[in-house]
């Protein structure tokens, strides 16, 4: 009882944060918005292709942004927690008798409702132009999906409290981003790529999620591929969530 | 288990034989070695010293965001190493950095705060409009904390601090960055705190926020208490006048003339910082004239004498052979530097 209530006000905390900043709303929106305008269209050649055959190609390229914006929307928390580190917020908590864990949960849950709003608004605009939602899908999809959110939120809180530098977190982040997003299928499915880019793909936690993705997009709940990837989520969100909130109650800052 | 000194009876905050070690590279740094202290509940206890004296880390591990590497703290009664959790109950804590939620209101921060120690939320905002109204916020607690200025800052923090009512309030390096007017009113809010029976905490590197506003002060360097006591009691303890004289060009001789005035039977001590002489005597009003006998035998040319009661610094100079004002200064150019 204690813990939610304390998640509740840290998480509300941040919300209210957020939505004083409308420039990272916003931006939050503009970017999966600037995908479908900018980049959908150009995949329309393949419409009919052997891997679009469901026949619209928003149906395979929306999960893909879909799993994008989940993973990007936490990828920023290390951020904030930086700028939290560095102007003593995160001290002044840590010395209130306030959980550790519910200091780290107000930013994943804050990240996990940047990640979902939007991606209900892209669901949303992509309809009219061709998107088929299968609705129970796609309900399953995005509860996968903020799973990946909370990953990514908690491991750049931890990497955030442990470097300490924006510039550092910077370099690690986007040096993981590219690789790990190109090798698990997000844009174009892997089924196109050569075998040892499918092989190394393997490694990849993200993979398992857009792979459970394109088939709970199509309709498909009960399937190994979706199995797996909730076994492979489920069990990295409580390993990162666990370091991180190591990380906080050691953190010398 | 028998008593031992870090659990003095009674005491608001107590430690013995304190520790802390860094890793820097492959060397071990001893950030504090062994200290011990009683605060007495009810008093402000100035934490004195230079910048890298230990300081801040005895404090953060006496607030519990350090661990401890040896040795006992006791805080309000609780075991700092045993009972982490109830000890946070327990103390109130201003940081240096602050810690104010800058894209919340003031209110919002201080109404979070209370309710991270539990409280309801009507009465969390009783207690908020309470600080409000009695520390003096009400004309900005409702705007956003990133327009505040510095001193509108440091009060909420203040307000953050004593939230929950605290046994023991820490603060460090509070009046950091403050201009004279605002460090003024801060002294007045913490004396106004310890009248409300708040035992206070403070490490500060200014001479005169430790005289004039602590109870007792403990003088820290190289991560030890070299001098323990009430302000008067430390200067007492120095007995005597200190006679600063100071010469009007660099005299290449100002080492020769200290030596032979250090050797002088009225002088107990005589030192050197950059131009001026300083000498300890047992009495300023005795020693004035024979001073000026053996500067005009001497034969220099005089810009300035003064006599005055030794100084906290001068506790400071006598304790570790350095001048607390120097090493500030030293400290703060180095900052510059880097």
């Amino acid at each position: 009882m204690k813990l939610l209530r304390e998640i509740g006000l840290l998480w509300k905390r941040k919300l209210v944060e957020t939505v004083r900043q409308p420039t990272w709303v916003f931006v939050g929106l503009s970017t999966p918005l600037l995908y479908l305008a900018l980049f959908a269209p150009l995949l329309q050649k393949f419409a009919g292709g052997p891997d679009f055959r469901s026949g619209s190609v928003l149906d395979v390229f929306v999960p893909g942004i879909l799993v994008l914006m989940a993973f990007g929307a936490g990828m920023g928390a290390g951020w904030g927690i930086i700028w939290e580190v560095d102007t003593g917020v995160i001290e002044r908590l840590r010395v209130t008798p306030t959980s550790r864990f519910a200091l780290l949960m107000g930013t994943v849950l804050r990240d996990v409702a940047m990640f979902v709003i939007p991606a209900l608004v892209v669901i949303a605009v992509a309809i009219p132009f061709g998107f088929h939602p299968q609705w129970g899908g796609t309900a399953v999809l995005v509860v996968l999906l903020s799973l990946v959110t909370v990953i990514t939120s908690a491991w750049s809180n931890a990497l955030g409290i442990i470097l300490r530098q924006i510039g550092s977190l910077a370099a690690v982040i986007t040096g993981l981003q590219l690789p790990l997003t190109l090798l698990a299928g997000i844009l174009l499915p892997l089924s196109i790529a050569p075998l040892w880019m499918q092989g190394l793909a393997h490694v990849n936690p993200l993979y398992y999620a857009v792979e459970a993705s394109r088939d709970l997009s199509q309709g498909t709940i009960i399937s190994a591929t979706v199995m797996l990837g909730f076994a492979v989520m489920i069990g990295l969100a409580g390993l990162t969530l666990w370091w991180a909130t190591r990380t906080y109650r050691r953190a010398v800052a | 288990m028998s008593a031992s000194p870090g659990d003095s009876p009674g005491a608001a905050v107590s430690t013995s034989q304190l520790r802390k070690w860094f890793r820097n590279g492959r060397t071990k740094v001893e950030a504090v070695s062994g200290i011990d202290l009683a605060v007495h509940p009810g008093e402000i206890y100035g934490f004195l010293g230079p910048n890298g004296a230990g300081k801040t880390t005895t404090l953060r591990m006496l607030t519990t965001l350090l661990p401890i590497d040896a040795g006992e703290a006791f805080v309000a009664g609780v075991d700092v190493r045993r009972q982490p959790q109830e000890v946070r109950r327990r103390i109130g804590y201003v940081g240096q950095l602050g810690g104010t939620d800058l894209p919340a209101t003031g209110r919002e921060n201080l109404i979070l705060q209370a309710s991270l120690y539990g409280a309801t939320r009507a009465g969390a905002e009783r207690r908020a409009a309470e600080l409000i109204d009695s520390l003096e916020l009400a004309g900005f607690a409702d705007r956003v904390a990133r327009t505040y200025s510095g001193g509108q800052r440091r009060r909420l923090e203040v307000a953050l601090g004593i939230m929950h009512r605290p046994d023991v309030l820490f603060l460090d390096e509070p009046t950091t960055g403050l201009d004279p007017q605002n460090r003024a009113n801060l002294w007045e809010q913490l004396r106004q705190l310890r009248r409300a029976g708040t035992t206070i905490f403070l490490t500060t590197h200014y001479l005169e926020e430790a005289d004039a506003l602590a109870d007792r002060v403990a003088i820290v360097d190289h991560g030890k208490v070299v001098a323990e006591g009430t302000p008067q009691d430390l200067k007492r303890r120095l007995a005597g006048d200190v006679v600063s004289v100071r010469l009007r060009s660099d005299d290449q001789n100002i080492e020769h003339l200290r030596q032979d005035l250090a050797g002088e039977p009225f002088v107990t001590e005589a030192r050197l910082e950059g131009e001026t002489i300083r000498l300890y005597v047992t009495d300023g009003a005795l020693a004035l004239p024979l001073v000026f006998d053996r500067l005009r035998a001497a034969g220099v040319l005089l810009d300035s004498v003064s006599v005055a009661e030794p100084s906290l610094d001068d506790v400071f100079l006598q304790q570790t052979g350095r001048s607390l004002r120097d090493t500030a200064a030293g400290a703060a150019s180095a900052e510059v530097a880097a």
